[in-house]
């Protein structure tokens, strides 16, 4: 399957999907001034991925640094997919990544992982880059 | 004559600890560009990288409830949609600590609904703030609800305090309400 590869904004996180490697990433910051058309490529390409039968494994970095509310319900949307796919067998591991000192985002990978019983999920922390 | 009339209103706001404020017809433009206004001011003034995310967080919110909730707006479609709601956000010190405060006009019909959110909020401690963002967080929108309801649970868990807010019935059909929150 084709890699979707969409550069960051100001207000839009980069998306690098290498779907034949098996690893996907989201990386940068998120608050689109409208969620919808932002994600909605985004869900197509992962669930068309995950549709395709198969036993390769799957890493998703999170590499977020913030998200407003709305993109956290398309985040959600996107760990619910993966959970799905992970409970038929795929082996997937999520990697949700946050700052040092960055309470916020530690606590936000929490509330995602709760959900999560069949992928693999790890919480890792980064030295802060300076940028906020 | 003028200078004097506006630096009063200058020192009124100075004295309040303001030291961002903007009044009149807000846009996801105007978001990003005050957004980016309040970090810069911020990472100029070495405030930890945590706590500036944590201020446009709410920032956000709030400029994100103004924008699709308010009950004055202006609708139109050039090449690109636009939606311009009007508004008031104001970003404050007290203390050592931030504030900031919106206000916009609202349905009075809408009124009882937001009222009982925000009581429900402003009873909850810490951790039930975090079970209600989390159980939010898997339910759908409701309707009428653009975006999501989570987007005032996002505000109250920034908040250090809990948050305040009021309403001014202005006429017949419309109040004015506010919402301070302080970070």
């Amino acid at each position: 399957m084709e890699p979707l590869k969409i550069p960051a904004t100001g207000r839009t996180p980069e998306v690098d999907f290498d779907f034949a490697a098996g690893t996907l990433r989201l990386s940068g910051e998120s608050y689109p001034d409208d969620v919808a058309t932002f994600f909605g490529p985004v869900f197509a390409a992962l669930r068309a991925f995950l549709a395709e039968p198969s036993d390769a494994p799957v890493r998703f970095d999170m590499e977020l640094l913030y998200f407003n509310s709305s993109s956290a319900k398309a985040l959600m949307n996107i760990f619910q997919m993966l959970e799905t796919a992970a409970r038929e067998g795929r082996p997937i591991a999520v990697t949700w990544c946050y700052e040092e000192n960055d309470e916020s985002m530690q606590e936000l990978g929490e509330d995602f992982a709760e959900d999560l019983h069949h992928v693999s999920f790890t919480l890792k922390q980064v030295p802060a880059d300076g940028a906020p | 004559m003028l200078a004097e009339q506006y630096a009063a209103i200058k020192r009124d706001l100075d004295d309040k600890g303001i030291i961002f404020s903007f009044s009149g017809y807000l846009s996801e433009g105007i978001l990003y560009s005050l957004g980016e206004a309040l970090r810069e001011k911020m990472t100029l003034e070495e405030t930890d990288g945590p706590t500036v995310r944590r201020v446009f967080s709410v920032f956000v919110e709030q400029m994100q409830n103004i924008i699709r909730y308010s009950a004055e707006k202006v609708m139109g479609s050039s090449a690109k949609p636009v939606e311009l709601s009007a508004g008031m956000v104001i970003i404050g010190m007290e203390g050592d600590k931030v504030f900031i405060v919106c206000g916009n006009t609202v349905l009075n019909t809408d009124v009882p609904r937001l009222k009982e959110r925000l009581d429900y909020l402003k009873g909850l401690d810490k951790d039930a703030i975090k079970t209600y963002y989390r159980e939010q967080l898997r339910e759908s929108p409701d309707e009428g609800s653009r975006g999501a309801n989570i987007g005032l649970i996002e505000i109250a868990r920034r908040a250090s305090e809990p948050i305040d807010y009021d309403f001014h019935r202005m006429d017949e059909e419309k109040s004015f309400f506010c919402l301070k929150v302080r970070i």
